[in-house]
């Protein structure tokens, strides 16, 4: 959880330092390649809705978690949504403390049954309400790689 | 369904601190060694051993359960490892359980043990890779910042202040000025509370739990065993885990079901009908002061929204008439994750025998029960106990 003594001395105690030496490569998967190349080359938002469950994932899904059922399908939705929760964050993963506070929110994203986690942007904290209606903010089509920054945030319509 | 009625039958508890000079390991056998001492028994006596332990990213060891083998007193013997995030302390006894309900075994040491300290600069960069990689990782969450739109929404649902919340802060810091083991104990005010460092809003420094060192232990045994080991049992009556959603985001994060689902196991296992009467004491998660509440709620010891008023009412202290993490919970305790379920299994067998000293609960109460909560959020572990 949080800290609410920072240790900076540790020269009180006998220490050595070490690191896991292994960085990643990771696969889309099935699913989420079809979400993110829409991204990438149509700013497109790409759904899949499971027939038997009635429930529709955004990003979209290769498989329902709740019948295991093969999903082959996606459906566009318009990437719009409403503010479900939201939290100004002031300190940055070590503790150092953010140039400037970020929103951070989760989406009840239309036409689905899920919500994005992204942040805020256009938009004072003391603006911000549940429900406030939002729309994605993407980068331009030529900076587009595929990957869930090419979405910078979600602005009020 | 036939099984073999278990009893935890000792304890033990290190101090929880912020850097330990003692590994994991060392931990792991302090506490150990305190639970059989604690009932008189050796580790011959021991025929199975459970061992819980959070992210093997802490310590940067990837096979926790073997490099913790030799502390948990695992050296030739049936060992297991497992782990669901901070919801491992209360399912490492649930674990152990099994073990002798199945009538395997007779006896089982179950051993919690958290070396947060050793990753630097933070724990919470481990806590990142907790995330999806591919949808959130890149956008830097802490969990601090996903507590913090739980917490906005409970209160947004409810319409809660975090001044009220904070008055969990307040009792469960002062509570632990009773615990040997604590890290934080402390007489605080709602003032300092809502004036201590905003983290992620509505989330305070005072609103949470420190990261820790620590480990605790219990010992588990067969009836017929536990009757020549000790006149005072404390009885494993019901157990319950559940897991929710994998997209966490997409959660009613304002109640967790899943923590009632996994209560309502462990409740319709011992028999109980009306928790909110029969459960006279318990130790719900309290990771955050606003969880306190939002898992009386998911355990049915309040109706929702209705928890705050339970703690304006004075109903949660120690000497109110539903005690509530009368050990100072991991708010004051400390919060070595998977030990501190594992501490609060033992505060209610404690309080059940009447050996809680001065954190002793009135009232002689003979039915409590434990609760953990962890993975993305979407975990809920419980046990109940009867004396
Ligand atoms: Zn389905």
């Amino acid at each position: 959880m949080g800290l609410t003594e920072k240790i900076n001395r540790t020269d009180h105690l006998s220490y050595f330092e070490g690191q896991i030496p292994v960085e990643y490569v990771y696969t889309y998967g099935l699913g989420l390649e079809k979400f993110f190349r829409a991204i990438k080359d149509k700013g497109q938002f790409l759904a899949s809705r499971c027939k038997a469950c009635g429930v529709t994932y955004l990003p979209a899904r290769s498989f329902c978690e709740r019948c295991l059922g093969g999903i082959e399908d996606t459906v566009e939705v318009p990437g719009t949504g409403s503010v479900y929760s939201w939290t100004v964050v002031h300190l940055n993963m070590d503790e150092t403390p953010k140039e400037e506070p970020a929103i951070l929110a989760l989406i009840d994203m239309d036409g689905t049954d899920c919500r994005f986690m992204h942040y805020l942007t256009g938009v004072k904290a003391e603006d911000v309400k549940a429900g406030l209606k939002v729309k994605p903010v993407l980068k331009a089509k030529k900076d587009r790689v595929g990957h869930i920054e090419d979405i910078l945030g979600f602005q009020p319509v | 369904m036939a099984y073999q009625r278990v009893a935890i039958v000792g304890a033990g508890i290190t101090k929880f601190v912020r850097r330990a000079q003692e590994t994991g390991k060392e931990l792991a056998a302090q506490a150990s060694k305190m639970a059989l001492e604690s009932c008189g028994m050796t580790m011959d006596d021991i025929e199975s051993v459970s061992l819980g332990t959070a992210p093997d990213a802490f310590d940067g060891v990837h096979m926790k359960g073997e490099y913790l083998s030799d502390g948990s007193g695992g050296w030739r013997k049936p060992y297991m490892r497992q782990f669901v995030g901070g919801g491992t302390g209360v399912f490492a006894p649930i674990h152990g359980w099994y073990h002798v309900a199945s009538g395997m075994f007779d006896t089982c040491l179950v051993v919690c043990s958290e070396k947060m300290s050793s990753c630097h600069p933070h724990p919470q960069g481990a806590f990142k890779t907790i995330f999806d990689h591919t949808t959130e990782q890149p956008l830097n969450p802490t969990l601090i910042w996903i507590f913090a739109l739980e917490m906005n929404r409970f209160m947004q649902t409810y319409g809660i202040t975090k001044e009220e919340i904070a008055l969990v802060s307040v009792k469960n810091k002062k509570n632990a000025m009773d615990h040997p083991a604590a890290q934080l104990p402390m007489e605080i005010t709602v003032e300092d509370v809502m004036n201590s460092e905003t983290l992620a809003w509505p989330v305070n420094r005072l609103d949470i739990s420190p990261a820790s060192d620590g480990a605790a232990a219990i010992v588990l045994a067969s009836e017929h065993v536990a009757k020549r080991i000790t006149d005072k049992p404390v009885w494993i009556d019901g157990v319950g885990w559940n897991l929710d959603t994998a997209y966490w985001a997409t959660r009613d994060l304002y109640y967790p079901r899943y923590v009632e689902k996994a209560a309502r196991m462990a409740y319709d296992m011992a028999g109980i009908k009306e928790p909110k009467r029969e459960i006279e004491i318990a130790e719900p998660y309290d990771p955050f002061d606003y969880k306190e509440l939002h898992h009386m709620e998911g355990l049915l010891l309040a109706d929702r929204g209705e928890a705050v008023q339970m703690l304006l009412d004075g109903k949660t202290q120690r000497d109110g008439d539903r005690p509530m993490c009368p050990s100072g919970g991991a708010l004051g305790v400390g919060n070595p994750i998977s030990a501190t379920g594992l501490m609060k299994i033992i505060e209610i067998f404690l309080q059940l025998r009447g050996e809680a000293g001065k954190r002793q609960v009135p009232g002689n109460p003979r039915c409590g029960l434990a609760q953990a909560w962890g993975d993305l959020m979407q975990v809920g572990t419980v046990v109940v106990m009867r004396r």
